[in-house]
């Protein structure tokens, strides 16, 4: 078939496509192919014992932390509110036993071998970790007792004489005036009158409560909750009613903890992870019969082959993420948090499958990135609804829409972009370095990435590479940066802003360094002093143009208080940037010129150390 | 079918040189183990951040308050709390106030219902997203929750009973992190390498296959039971070495264990389970993308139902971390000791039985 010019783009997009679609119905029958054909009854078995092993677990509660906390109670009464918890281990003595053996309220031998001790209607505890959680656990119980209690009242005012209407604030001062960290805690002087520099006029809030008494009970008793044991662990996957709660009583004031987040983890990271394993197995089987050769050999790009190997996976893992959504009855917008997740997953699946030399170090990686991604995806989340830095994470945004606040389009960027540009670039290091040598390599991990990086550069236009390649590094930096922010902003203040000052530039550093490095590694000869120079200079002005990219879309609320600033050089001024790249990368590339590869590392903290001191100089402006 | 020990030494060695030498396997277990201590650094934080009053330094930080509306009995009761200023203002400046963080909260009592029949409304204004909100609610809650218990038994006429009553001392919102560690965290960080060395005999046992490098191993003295054996060995060595560093790094972290060599005999008791019911899956199918698929549903299916009832490992673990069991948990070993035996036999047989085949 002959195609005349106009056309010819158009039938291009169609061949790719039918290529495509044509290796995603290969993929499919080997996947079908490797499938074993005895597996259906079993797992159709397994999954039938699943549901049984669900119903049992529902009907006899979760028994991992039974009779964790000990009660020594003289008291029938105490008896009704936590006979039925399974944590306590209860001693009952008939009443009126501690007024004949004072000891066990008095003695410390004695008094301290119960966690609680209930004397008549009085609760003592023995003072330790596990005495004070007991007696958290005690009066959790209580007040659900109490709750289950008043709201059966019939005069609802009399039980709950105070209502109250929650209501948020935006504050108009930035991130840069209160500190995340320890700073957040203080005012300045609390006894200062405060006088607003703009007062703005606000409507009054209406002064009556105007919804009906029996809508206030319903909501109430749907509050209340079900066996603790379980729905501790299953209420954070309730959606908020879908009218949202208009008036709280004081003792639905701000939620705990929100560690069970953990749980959303397990429901919905878990098994998108799970399902990329399918996709890692297949590009690793690839390799282990070399049966990826036959499909290079053919005019298919490599890009085509990737494409149409992950399509059915990413297909797979869509309808997974959308059969749990509707399984916990959430709203099927959740899927988009979902979906760069999943595209995050499939990536490093891709990557990690071309990389690994065996499937023990396949499992160690993919274990090792799987951990990596759910304390990126899991410890943010703890933030939600309480501080800005929780936003990095999807997660985030699936607790939101779960709780009946929803999110803004600009949240969904701010939290979802970092995942979108990594998975993007991974995919085209892929793309690019999909072929026979590079698939059937055995190098080990450190080497093989960069031998990707190496892959990645072009053989005339190198410093064009270079830009290119340091732009593409920016989301990873950023990523690695944001992990670093999260795991360190909660340590006292001065030492938080140190140890993210020292980390954040040791890892640009590393970043902006690897195209030079694998150009040391690879390509020796053409590393003369003038050609590192050159690329040195390569690398600093894609660096410098990528992180203003990004920074310009998105995360502006971070880069602007102390921790962003010293984390992304700042906006302003171009040139000093500019110049900062330039050097550090050129210590670092004379390190290494002048020291040898293996001595890479010191280059990094060669240059990590003047990046520090640009930063303390001139974004903190110490030493001025 | 007769094991020699010897062989399986050799297998185990081998493997072990093997997870040495692919350095990566080494470094991906340092950096696990240090995500888990900036966990538990993290954790700790967050905790004394919810409960600023546990740090001394915090005990005396102050925070202003504005107060709107209608005078009430409520106003008397935030100005007699030492954490809270109290300034009374008008609405609109005092939430331009806040916006202006110049105030921590805003607090507005459009009328004062005290003496009537009807509710008290009021509303509290917060920043929102933010972390000191979060303590200041909790502040005004306890002053709240006061004030309603005041005003309920004010109109406990109008009640038609009373609940129980019981007196506690204030409790420590800790005690949430302290659920959160030997609950979630502790069970989770010590179950882990039982499952990752089942994942990790499948890859050892499959390898052989798929590389086809189990003919040569055959042509050896080394016998196909022996080497699985062997294997077994290597994933199952790896497992104590793992929880026992997880529990170090915890105990590092200020985080208390008892029981620390009692947890590992139950975790390796578990992961010996696992391993087998992996090993059994690698034989069966010898092929990794099955016999990890497999594996993974049979163990979730397996910790589901294991978790409901009681006295099982899980729970034991969580009870000899807090401490809050006696010797009685070496009872749970029997039965757990039974299957152990039971599912060696069968992995003995069925390997001496596959090697017929081969």
């Amino acid at each position: 078939m002959s195609v005349t010019g106009g056309n010819n783009t158009v039938s291009d997009e169609k061949t790719a496509l039918r290529r495509i679609l044509k290796i995603s119905k290969w993929e499919i029958r080997r996947f079908a192919g490797t499938m074993d054909k005895g597996l259906i009854p079993i797992v159709a078995a397994l999954f039938i014992l699943l549901v049984v092993a669900m119903g049992f677990a529902n009907s006899s509660g979760i028994h991992l932390e039974d009779n964790v906390y000990t009660v020594f109670t003289d008291s029938d009464e105490s008896i009704k509110i936590i006979g039925f918890d399974s944590r306590f281990v209860i001693y009952k003595v008939p009443s009126g036993y501690f007024s004949q053996h004072p000891q066990y309220l008095l003695d410390p031998q004695y008094r301290d071998a119960f966690d609680l001790i209930v004397s008549g209607d009085t609760v003592t505890t023995s003072g330790t970790d596990r005495g004070n959680a007991a007696l958290l656990a005690f009066e959790r119980d209580y007040s659900r007792y109490k709750i289950a209690f008043y709201n059966r009242q019939k005069d609802l005012y009399a039980a709950y004489p105070v209502w109250i209407d929650e209501k948020e604030v935006e504050s108009v001062i930035d991130f840069t005036a209160t500190q995340m960290g320890r700073a957040a805690f203080s005012y300045s002087n609390p006894y200062r009158v405060p006088r607003p520099a703009n007062i703005i006029e606000i409507p009054l809030p209406s002064e009556e409560i105007e919804v009906p008494v029996e809508e206030l009970r319903r909501y109430l008793i749907a509050d209340e909750g079900s066996d603790p044991t379980i729905s501790r662990y299953t209420d954070i996957l309730k959606s908020g009613d879908l009218d949202v709660i208009p008036y709280i009583v004081p003792s639905q004031m701000s939620a705990s903890l929100p560690f069970d987040t953990i749980v959303l983890v397990f429901v919905f990271i878990f098994p998108l992870y799970f399902t990329s394993q399918f996709f890692m197995m297949s590009i690793m089987n690839e390799r282990i019969d070399r049966r990826g050769e036959i499909l290079l050999s053919t005019p298919v790009s490599p890009w085509m082959i990737i494409a149409g190997k992950a399509l059915p996976y990413l297909a797979m893992m869509s309808l997974i993420a959308v059969a749990l959504i509707l399984y916990i009855r959430a709203d099927l917008i959740i899927f988009l948090p979902l979906f760069p997740v999943i595209l995050f997953f499939l990536s490093a699946a891709l990557l990690i499958g071309m990389i690994a030399r065996s499937f023990k170090e396949l499992s160690f990686i993919s274990i090792f990135f799987s951990t990596v991604a759910s304390s990126y995806i899991f410890f943010p989340a703890i933030f939600a609804n309480i501080h800005v830095i929780s936003q990095i994470s999807p997660l985030t945004l699936i607790i939101y829409q779960i709780q009946g606040d929803g999110f803004t389009a600009e949240e969904y960027l701010y939290s979802t972009i970092i995942f979108y540009l990594v998975s993007l670039v991974i995919f085209w290091f892929a793309v690019k370095n999909y072929n026979g040598e590079k698939l059937f390599m055995q190098h080990k991990i450190l080497t093989a990435l960069v031998e990707f990086v190496d892959g990645v550069i072009s053989k005339r236009y190198v410093n064009t590479s270079l830009v290119f390649v340091a732009i593409c590094m920016i989301p990873f930096v950023f990523l690695m940066q944001l992990m670093l922010l999260v795991l360190l902003f909660n340590f006292p203040m001065p030492l938080s802003l140190i140890m993210i000052m020292l980390s954040a530039a040791l890892v640009e550093e590393l970043f902006k360094s690897v195209g030079i490095y694998a150009l040391f590694l690879k390509r020796p000869d053409y590393m003369t002093w003038k050609n590192l120079a050159i690329g040195a200079f390569a690398v600093a002005v894609g660096f410098l143009l990528g992180e203003k990219l990004l920074l310009f879309a998105t995360l502006a609320e971070i880069s602007e208080s102390v921790f962003g600033a010293v984390m992304f050089s700042s906006l302003q001024v171009l040139w000093l940037p500019l110049i900062l790249h330039f050097v550090t990368t050129l210590i670092c590339g004379s390190v290494v010129k002048v020291c040898g590869l293996r001595l890479y590392i010191l280059g990094i903290i060669a240059a990590g150390v003047v990046h520090t001191l640009y930063n303390l100089y001139f974004v903190l402006g110490v030493f001025g | 079918m007769k094991i020699n020990s010897r062989n399986c030494r050799l297998v185990a060695k081998k493997e072990f040189k093997g997870l040495i030498n692919e350095k990566t396997i080494v470094l991906a277990l340092l950096l696990q183990l240090f995500i888990a201590m900036f966990s538990s650094f993290l954790l700790v934080g967050l905790a004394s951040m919810y409960n600023p009053d546990a740090m001394s330094k915090y005990s005396k930080m102050k925070y202003p308050i504005a107060y709107a509306g209608e005078t009430s009995h409520l106003y008397v009761k935030l100005m007699e709390d030492p954490n809270l200023i109290v300034y009374p203002m008008e609405l609109s400046p005092a939430v331009s106030a806040l916006s202006e963080r110049q105030l921590a909260a805003v607090v507005w009592v459009p009328r004062n219902m005290e003496e009537t029949m009807n509710p008290m409304k009021v509303t509290i204004y917060l920043i929102e997203n933010d972390i000191q909100s979060g303590i200041v609610s909790a502040k005004l809650k306890s002053v709240l929750t006061d004030y309603e218990t005041e005003l309920r038994d004010a109109r406990s006429d109008r009640l038609t009973a009373m609940p129980v009553e019981m007196r506690m001392p204030a409790t420590n919102p800790a005690g949430d992190f302290y659920e959160f560690v030997y609950g979630v965290l502790i069970p989770l960080l010590v179950f882990m390498p039982a499952i990752i060395s089942g994942a990790l005999i499948i890859d050892m046992i499959t390898e052989e296959s798929q590389n086809k490098t189990l003919e040569t191993l055959m042509s050896t003295p080394v016998s196909f039971t022996d080497m699985v054996w062997g294997k077994i060995l290597a994933a199952f060595l790896l497992v104590p070495l793992q929880a026992g560093t997880w529990m170090i790094l915890l105990i590092l972290n200020g985080i208390y264990i008892g029981g620390f060599l009692e947890i590992l005999m139950h975790i390796s008791i578990v992961a010996f389970i696992l391993i087998l019911i992996a090993a059994t899956f690698a034989m069966r199918y010898r092929e990794r993308t099955n016999a990890q698929f497999m594996f993974s549903i049979a163990t979730v299916v397996v910790l589901v139902f294991a978790l409901s009832i009681p006295m099982n490992s899980g729970n034991i673990i969580v009870r000899l971390a807090t401490g809050s069991i006696g010797a009685e948990h070496m009872i749970v070993l029997l039965p757990m000791l039974a299957v152990a035996m039971g599912l060696s036999y069968f992995v003995t047989m069925y390997s001496s039985r596959l090697a017929q085949k081969l």
